[in-house]
């Protein structure tokens, strides 16, 4: 078959495990179908097909969930919490949600904001694979998650979901009960994959020009790009899940009629580019999956936070595709976790 | 509205039920550590998939992903037009849209990027070329066009498939995983949808099983299910019909002139051959005898008792031709647990026994016991049946050798799923093909007694009965003129009737693939088994 058609299925099953490789095909073959070529989005559809979970306030392994709706903005987001120890409690009450006090008044608990992936189209808060994914964030870090089920593409385009994340990061700082420590405010971090990594990074900046307060941004293989084709593009399109395709729909999805991938949503240190000299912009932790072709937007995202001054780590993991922290059967995985859970706890 | 409501639909949350408790704990590795259990990684996604069907649903998945590539006006249809089933269980999922849509249309394929359409004959000829030159007709006769890199990588997997089975044979299972890989490749470079493509992928699937799942897990489905699949087997080709009517007019004309008769069943199912002897004893010049009828068949879930649901059917029947009938059942689940005093045969009558594609199952061989098929051929003997039929796949699945049952079972199911291809209900060629998967799982995958499907040919069962103490009766050529009729019903050419010495067979093509025969018992039944018969019962 001739070249960008030749299916690759050899490639990608050489790097994931099996059912990390059935989940993500799954995911590429159903979004396929809900893409349409006229722009549109089969909606019905995907919300069909998305496996989803209610919130449980009975904790398991260590970790329970509830949903609370922003009565000012209809904006939801899912709680994540651990448990209380047996020992520390002194009166367990499985089931009922304490919206009063605050989360510690010795101890720091982080609260991380999540934004979930989808490419601005896809997933919910309550996805199964997100919820599962949170959960994990939970129990490794020792933090509360607040996972936003922000407005999506393209019913939804620009700038909704960065609004509905302003809005999630102004609702969590005044929530008595997010607050911890011996200074009683609220601990705050912004996180999220592909496209949920893009609205953390550009809540922060709103937040940063706004003076509130953000302590870190965490960016797992972020969603950017660009109107140039990049050699990552080039080289691994179509070979490990992704195509340049698919990328340029969603950007379409989601970027105002008529806009191209310069604009600054899409290529924050493009030639659009807003500078950040200057800002008091967080810390940022960024995740690169050796094997996604967005690679050399997203590292180039992070030579340009370098370039303005701000502190950068970069995750780079070589062998890594995308999603590869959906399932915990690889050692990427664990070096996120343990990236993120020192990121999150300084002090330990 | 609901906050999780997309603001263009009001669909509720669906909670996928495997995820309910919200739990996937961390602990659970990535594949599960019985075959059998769900995979608990991917259960935390919300997907259910067995972990010993990973392989067959990443499989069934990449299939699914040709299609696509090679039929891009198919996306639409399936993401406006066809129903979607529980997404949750991903194996079905894919296969409901696999079936769904029709093998991709060779117009959707740019011919100017692959050379030179073939035409037919050539094709046939390369084939044979490279084949054993006994199974010459494998080659699926409607495949009106095929691509050079098709036929090439067709040929490959027949070897690859070869290659493999005598890798497991020798037992170097690493380099069969990796043979099984380069299959999987090469299955997305052809058309999967018929021909040997379709079929080497079951195969690939059952080689996949017998390396990945323990021995003695087979493909062994419910009760109700094996049912099911049976049902469609007999409506999608006339395997089961022609051994049903084969068999029917031979015992037709055995009970000639008998006014009490007995069948014994060996595998009842749902009774589907019984009508059609229950009418022609009718309609038999002189009315009909008293009939009684036994049928053998396994136990039913739920305790529901299906024998005696069946049972009611065919005596209302009966009654409504004025035929006097009774039924009983006798619940067993293998025959050799079946003993002959259940069977409560009454001296002054007629008995004929009926097995349709059972005695194989009797040639189980274990090194804790003899092979049941002489224990039971001998009671069958001493009731001194009028006459026995015996219908049975056409060939050779028994040999000890792995790699020449292998070989064996690969030419005789691709024939039979060449004569599948007939069939134009998609949805019974769909059933009829899982349940011939079964049988090809069974003689693949399986080993010891777990492994039932022990066909063997004409020849041999000949060898077998003659020394058990039968003497085969011909079929006459009423039979064969009826089964000749029978397949003018079918429309398509390329079925056969054979006569065989006195048997006849049905065949796709030239190559038999059942063989149906009669037979009596010769010598004096055994006293001392201590029947209620007489021993000198001959009428």
């Amino acid at each position: 078959m001739a070249g960008s058609n030749e299916i690759k299925v050899n490639e990608s099953k050489k790097v994931v495990p099996l059912n990390t490789w059935i989940l993500i095909s799954n995911f590429k073959l159903a979004y396929n179908m809900l893409r349409r070529p006229d722009g549109t989005f089969n909606r019905d559809l995907a919300e069909f097909l998305d496996r989803k979970v209610p919130p449980n306030t009975v904790p398991v392994d260590g970790v329970f969930s509830f949903d609370v709706v922003d009565r000012s903005t209809s904006l939801l987001n899912r709680i994540y919490r651990p448990s209380p120890s047996p020992e520390t409690a002194a009166d367990p009450q499985f089931g009922i949600i304490d919206l009063q006090n605050p989360l510690s008044t010795t101890e720091i608990v982080p609260v991380i904001i999540f934004f979930h992936g989808g490419s601005f189209a896809h997933s919910s808060a309550n996805s199964a694979i997100y919820d599962t994914f949170c959960r994990r964030l939970v129990s490794i870090c020792k933090a509360v998650v607040v996972s936003v089920n922000y407005r999506r593409s393209p019913e939804n385009c620009y700038p909704s979901a960065y609004d509905d994340g302003w809005a999630a990061l102004k609702w969590v700082h005044s929530r008595p009960w997010l607050r911890s420590g011996k200074d009683s405010k609220v601990f705050v971090y912004l996180a999220g994959d592909s496209s949920g990594g893009n609205i953390a990074h550009h809540v922060a900046h709103r937040a940063a020009e706004s003076g509130v307060e953000v302590l870190g941004n965490i960016l797992l293989h972020p969603m950017f790009g660009g109107q140039d084709r990049t050699e990552s593009e080039k080289k691994l399109d179509g070979k490990y899940f992704v195509t340049i395709q698919d990328r340029d729909w969603y950007w379409r999805a989601y970027l105002p009629k008529g806009e191209d991938r310069d604009h600054p949503a899409c290529n924050p240190f493009g030639p659009r580019g807003i500078s950040l000299k200057g800002l008091t912009f967080p810390k940022s932790l960024v995740v690169v999956a050796g094997l996604d072709l967005v690679q050399d937007w997203q590292l180039a995202y992070v030579e340009g936070l370098k370039n303005a001054g701000q502190e950068v780590k970069l995750l780079f993991l070589k062998q890594a595709t995308i999603g590869f922290y959906f399932l915990p059967n690889n050692d990427h995985f664990y070096s996120l976790m343990e990236e993120i859970n020192s990121f999150v706890n300084p002090n330990c | 509205m609901g906050p999780y409501d997309s603001s263009t639909s009001s669909s509720a949350i669906s909670s996928s039920p495997s995820s309910s408790t919200s739990s996937s704990s961390s602990s659970s590795s990535c594949a599960g550590k019985s075959p059998d259990q769900i995979d608990g990684l991917l259960a935390g996604a919300g997907y259910r998939v067995r972990s010993s069907e990973l392989r067959h649903v990443a499989q069934r998945l990449e299939h699914l992903e040709t299609v696509m590539v090679n039929a891009p006006s198919q996306i639409s249809h399936l993401g406006n037009d066809v129903v979607h089933h529980n997404p949750s269980d991903l194996g079905t999922w894919v296969d409901s849209l696999l079936s769904d849509l029709n093998p991709p249309e060779y117009s959707d394929l740019r011919y100017d990027d692959f050379g030179p359409i073939l035409d037919p004959s050539t094709i046939t000829r390369a084939w044979t070329e490279h084949l054993i030159p006994e199974q010459q007709r494998i080659i699926p006769q409607h495949l009106s066009v095929a691509t050079e890199m098709e036929e090439d990588s067709s040929i490959r997997l027949v070897h690859v498939l070869m290659t493999c089975a005598e890798c497991v044979q020798g037992g170097e299972f690493s380099l069969a995983c990796s043979l099984i890989d380069e299959m999987q490749h090469l299955l997305t470079r052809v058309n999967v949808g018929c021909g040997i493509g379709k079929v080497a992928g079951y195969f690939v699937d059952a080689l996949s099983r017998r390396l990945f799942t323990p021995q003695g897990v087979a493909l062994v489905g419910s009760t109700i299910e094996n049912e099911i699949l049976y049902n469609h087997f007999y409506e999608a080709s006339p395997y089961l019909k022609f051994a049903h009517f084969t068999a029917n007019q031979a015992i037709l004309e055995g009970f000639d002139g008998h006014d009490c008769v007995h069948v014994i069943d060996f595998n009842l199912m749902h009774g589907l051959q019984w009508p059609a002897l229950i009418q022609a004893l009718a309609l038999r010049p002189g009315g009909p005898p008293v009939l009684r009828l036994t049928g053998i068949g396994p136990p039913s879930p739920d305790g529901r008792d299906s024998l005696r649901e069946i049972g009611v059917r065919l005596t209302e029947l009966a009654r409504s031709v004025n035929v006097r009938f009774a039924f009983q059942g006798v619940t067993a689940s293998r025959l050799e647990d079946v003993k002959p005093l259940m069977l409560q045969v009454d001296p002054k009558e007629a008995v004929a026994i009926n097995s349709i594609m059972q005695l194989h199952r009797l040639l189980v061989s274990d090194p804790t016991r003899t092979s049941p098929i002489n224990n039971v051929l001998d009671w069958i003997r001493n009731l001194n049946p009028k006459i026995m039929t015996v219908v049975e796949q056409e060939v050779d699945h028994n040999q000890p050798e792995f790699l020449a049952r292998f070989t064996e079972a690969l030419y005789y199911y691709s024939t039979m799923f060449d004569s599948l291809e007939t069939c134009s209900a998609q949805f019974e060629k769909a059933f009829a093909e899982m349940y011939i998967q079964k049988e090809i799982c069974n003689v693949v995958c399986c080993e010891g007694s777990v492994r039932v499907e022990r066909h063997e040919p004409l020849a041999k069962w000949r060898a077998r009965l003659n020394g058990a103490g039968f003497k085969p009766l011909h079929l006459g050529s009423n039979s064969f003129k009826q089964a000749s009729m029978l397949l003018t019903l079918f429309s398509a050419e390329g079925y056969c009737v054979e006569e065989n010495d006195g048997c006849l067979t049905l065949g796709w093509h030239s190559r038999p693939l059942i063989a149906a025969s009669a037979w009596k018992a010769v010598s004096e039944p055994n006293p001392s088994l201590g029947l209620i018969s007489h021993p000198n019962n001959v009428l």
